[in-house]
């Protein structure tokens, strides 16, 4: 099953700041049984966030997050059922918004539809994998732990190879409420495994055909690119310990973090094409990402570029697992060509050259720098808050080969996983 | 490679006074500005400095004093706040901070409301480091110490923590400590490393010493003052944790863990386990070599061979453990991507252990005798959060860590929640060890600034010039 990615993104009524935050508080402070965004009874959703931006002369924009199972449209019906009354309240808050109750479900899906803003790039750290899947297969998981746990007390482990496995595929089978264990639909479609590679090999195809006139377009880019970064101002400004501090108190309480940040895009139409042209690039690569890994970073589960306010700022959402300091730290020592790639283009950057060097190499500032743009999350939900993309992944794998005809070597690699 | 300043770094930041074995640290508070000003710029000239001696001299010297300050005790000192806001985070809100105390694991027995001191009842603005090269030494010197904090009237002792001899080089609960230490580029201790374990990972000295150029090639932001911007160079911040070690609950929760059948004690299995927590036999030999046996059980003789790889040697676990104490502490290649990149990150996240033992060995192991004993837990590092809290939160209390699940390190990981589990991989299946309990429980701790002598010299003549700074802690 496919996951969807995407934001509403609206203009908060500047008069409704107030009354929209705390709103939001309430719903954060009770995630599990707050009567206006009762997110657990949305089956399909996997991570939601609302991040209110307040940008200066942009301002305020309210963010609203989410990673789903299937398309928009049977979402939005799911999203309004459950959670019309308090969508009804936090967009009352909001400009724009005409519908006078959350009866009025037509108005509200129009005004949703009219704010959706598609990312420009995003990874999916568990591609194919359903929330419901997801919740099914650590139950599948945790009950043959138990089961494993008596073989082992049992003294049963000296038994060959074949006959272990046999007792666990028989413990699922006897088990009703493990039937749906036995039949594993494929993560994805072999047209959703085929299109991404398709995609990259047509464009490198017209990248061919093309090269006479690419190659000088390339080096004049170049050229100017050069230009642009010697001229770009640098000057660095550490973050505040205050905003640190009131972003680090929020953190660390599940397995799981939050980023949301939005950076303004180096000014002239020359950032803004090159932004444009790396996060395509970006996305054609990243859907090629089906081992849970997005450019060598292992903890992400879902993350998105968004270009608003026609390419001038960039909005980028992150649901990663461990500490802060790990993942920035993942980002520098494992990723640092292509984050450069992407936010080089956006201010207080540090400086780079020729786009992808330096930049995020210099650790110290570059976490700064992520901090400073970093805004706190008003409200956070995450589906399996226990969960790494690993645990996700493993967890997988232990049921797509449970029944599958396997040879001594794999038998083995597969009682590994547990 | 850098030259460092060694008449201006603090001796304890370059070697562990190994042939000093006695230790106490005070724990001191600041009630009189003026006069905790004038102890420390005499105390100054008594602080040992990392200057090399030769063999000989080593030999004859009789102790050594360090000092380090906290957030509190440089602003109590008159540190201005726009200096003050120069060092690091981690260190401005201290150990004991809420969201801190939540990501170093201190909660329930070992959150700060429960510690002896370094909580808000109990706050501690100086640590003074004595270490002499036996009682009698370390008795003359604390008397001495002593004799100059009550002359200078401006000072109360909190605490003395002491740090006694200790019959080996084991910890309570019996293994061999202290083996792997990163050496500092241009100290010179690279060869002694070399011949102590048999291995040494060389790092940048910025890592470890402010001013100095880290391993991501730059100085990184080091604390200035009025009138001295260099304030932090060759200075480092230093970690104190009290942590207690309840051995007999160790030892009983391992004899419960592996009885035989009919319910007898199997001595043999319960060294395993034990060893398998660790990542190490007691002698120190580690399981990734030596994985089915001791090779120097029940001899003296300790074991310190040290150049291994996790994900190279022993990439499923089942010698040394995924979840292991150390391969939790120092990951070395096992984190992927690939070895090499994997070896390249753990480095950034290295720290330098000054720990040493404290209270007696237990008797019997498996019988408390109702005293505390545990590990006075020093490490020194140039970014707290980088290195000492990352190793803290996102290996050693990190429930995923590695792709396990509801698992923390089962030596001295928090174990609050009762269904934590530590899994010992094996071929063809694995075993699960259940209801983990902690094992250890951090008593007091601290960050601490240990600086360079030119510092504590500025400390020592500042002047009140303005007068909130005076007032300011006096309203507390």
């Amino acid at each position: 099953m496919a996951q969807t990615v995407l934001t509403f993104i609206t203009k908060i009524d500047p008069g409704k700041v107030t009354q929209l935050t705390t709103l939001l508080e309430q719903i954060e402070s009770n995630q599990s049984s707050n009567p206006f965004v009762p997110f657990a009874s949305l089956k399909g959703l996997h991570f939601a966030s609302f991040v209110i931006f307040d940008d200066g002369d942009c301002g305020p924009d309210l963010v609203f997050e989410n990673n789903f199972d299937g398309a928009l449209d049977a979402y939005l019906e799911d999203l309004l059922r459950h959670a019309g009354h308090g969508l009804h309240g936090i967009y009352s808050c909001c400009l724009g918004y005409t519908a006078t109750g959350s009866y009025d479900r037509q108005k509200m899906t129009a005004y949703l539809r009219a704010h959706v803003v598609w990312p420009n790039a995003y990874h999916i750290g568990n591609v194919g994998r359903g929330a419901e899947r997801i919740h099914q297969e650590t139950t599948l998981r945790d009950r043959i732990e138990v089961f494993l746990d008596d073989l082992v007390t049992d003294g049963k482990i000296d038994e060959p190879l074949g006959s272990l496995r046999q007792r666990i595929q028989q413990f699922v089978s006897d088990d009703p409420s493990l039937t749906w264990a036995i039949n594993v639909r494929p993560r994805q479609t072999i047209i959703e495994q085929f299109t991404p590679w398709a995609k990259i090999a047509l464009v490198a195809m017209c990248a061919l055909l093309f090269l006479p006139v690419l190659i000088p377009l390339a080096i004049v880019s170049v050229i100017v690119l050069r230009r642009h970064e010697k001229l770009d101002p640098d000057q660095f400004r550490p973050v505040s310990s205050a905003h640190v501090q009131h972003l680090a108190k929020r953190e660390d309480r599940i397995v799981q973090n939050h980023y949301a940040g939005i950076f303004r895009v180096k000014p002239g139409w020359f950032r803004r094409v090159t932004l444009r042209s790396v996060l395509w690039v970006a996305n054609l690569i990243a859907r090629t990402s089906t081992r849970g890994k997005l450019m060598g970073i292992p903890s992400i589960h879902f993350a998105h570029w968004s270009l608003i306010d026609e390419g001038r700022r960039l909005l980028f959402l992150s649901n990663y697992g461990g500490s802060w300091g790990n993942y920035l730290d993942d980002f520098i020592d494992k990723a640092s060509t292509g984050l450069t790639g992407i936010w080089s283009n956006t201010t207080d950057f540090p400086p780079t050259r020729f786009l992808v060097l330096d930049g995020s190499r210099n650790g110290p500032r570059f976490k700064s720098f992520a901090r400073d743009k970093q805004t706190a999350t008003r409200v956070w939900y995450s589906a399996y808050p226990d969960l790494t993309v690993q645990n996700i992944d493993n967890n997988s794998a232990i049921r797509e080969d449970l029944f599958t005809s396997l040879d001594e070597t794999a038998v083995r690699s597969w009682l590994r996983r547990f | 490679m850098a030259q460092l300043e060694h008449h201006d770094i603090q001796g304890f930041l370059l070697s562990s006074y190994g042939h000093l074995p006695c230790a106490t640290y005070l724990l001191l508070r600041i009630s009189d500005v003026a006069s905790s000003r004038q102890w420390l710029a005499r105390l100054t000239d008594e602080v040992r400095t990392a200057v090399a001696v030769s063999k000989a001299e080593r030999e004859q010297e009789v102790f050594s004093v360090n000092l380090a300050l906290t957030h509190t005790g440089l602003s109590k000192l008159g540190l201005d706040p726009a200096a003050l806001a120069t060092f690091s985070l981690a260190f401005q809100e201290g150990m004991a901070a809420e969201h801190r105390a939540r990501i170093l694991g201190d909660t329930k027995d070992s959150a700060p409301q429960e510690w002896h001191w370094g909580n808000a009842d109990n706050p501690v603005d100086i640590l003074l480091l004595v270490f002499a090269r036996d009682e009698d030494a370390l008795e003359a010197q604390l008397r001495q110490r002593r004799n100059d904090i009550v002359a200078a009237r401006g000072i109360q002792e909190v605490s003395a923590l002491s740090a006694g001899r200790q019959e080996d080089t084991k910890e309570h609960f019996g293994f061999a400590d202290g083996i792997g230490q990163p050496v500092i580029e241009g100290s010179g201790r690279l060869s002694r490393q070399l011949d102590r374990t048999g291995h040494a990972t060389v790092l940048k000295a910025g890592e470890f010493i402010l001013g100095y150029v880290n391993d991501y090639g730059v100085v990184a932001d080091t604390p200035s003052a009025t009138g001295m911007p260099d304030f932090g160079r060759n200075a480092t911040y230093l970690v104190f944790r009290q942590m207690a070690q309840h051995v007999a609950e160790f030892w009983r929760f391992l004899d419960d863990a592996t009885r035989r059948s009919d319910g007898t004690s199997d001595q043999a299995a319960r060294e395993r386990l034990a060893a398998k927590f660790v990542g190490r036999w007691t002698s120190g030999a580690p399981l990734v070599k030596y994985p089915s046996g001791d090779p120097h059980a029940g001899t003296s003789t300790l074991n310190s061979e040290n150049d291994f790889e996790f994900y190279e040697n022993d990439g499923h676990g089942f010698a040394c453990p995924i979840g292991a104490h150390i391969r939790r502490a120092n990951p070395r290649d096992a984190l992927g991507p690939d070895s090499q990149t994997a070896l390249q990150s753990a480095k950034r996240h290295s720290i330098l252990r000054r720990g040493r033992s404290y209270g007696h060995r237990l008797a019997n192991p498996f019988v408390e005798d109702g005293t505390e004993r545990g590990l006075h837990f020093i490490c020194l590092n140039s970014d707290i959060e980088r290195q000492f809290e990352l190793i803290q939160q996102t290996w050693i209390n990190n429930t995923t860590f590695s792709g396990l699940q509801r698992e923390t390190d089962p030596l001295i990981g928090n174990h609050d929640k009762t269904d934590r589990l530590f899994t010992v991989q094996d071929d063809p299946l694995r075993t699960r060890v259940s209801n983990l309990r902690s094992f250890v429980t951090v008593k007091g701790g601290a960050y601490f600034f240990l600086h360079g002598l030119r510092a504590l010299r500025y400390l020592g003549s500042l002047k009140d010039s303005i007068f909130h700074y005076q007032t300011e802690w006096r309203d507390e």
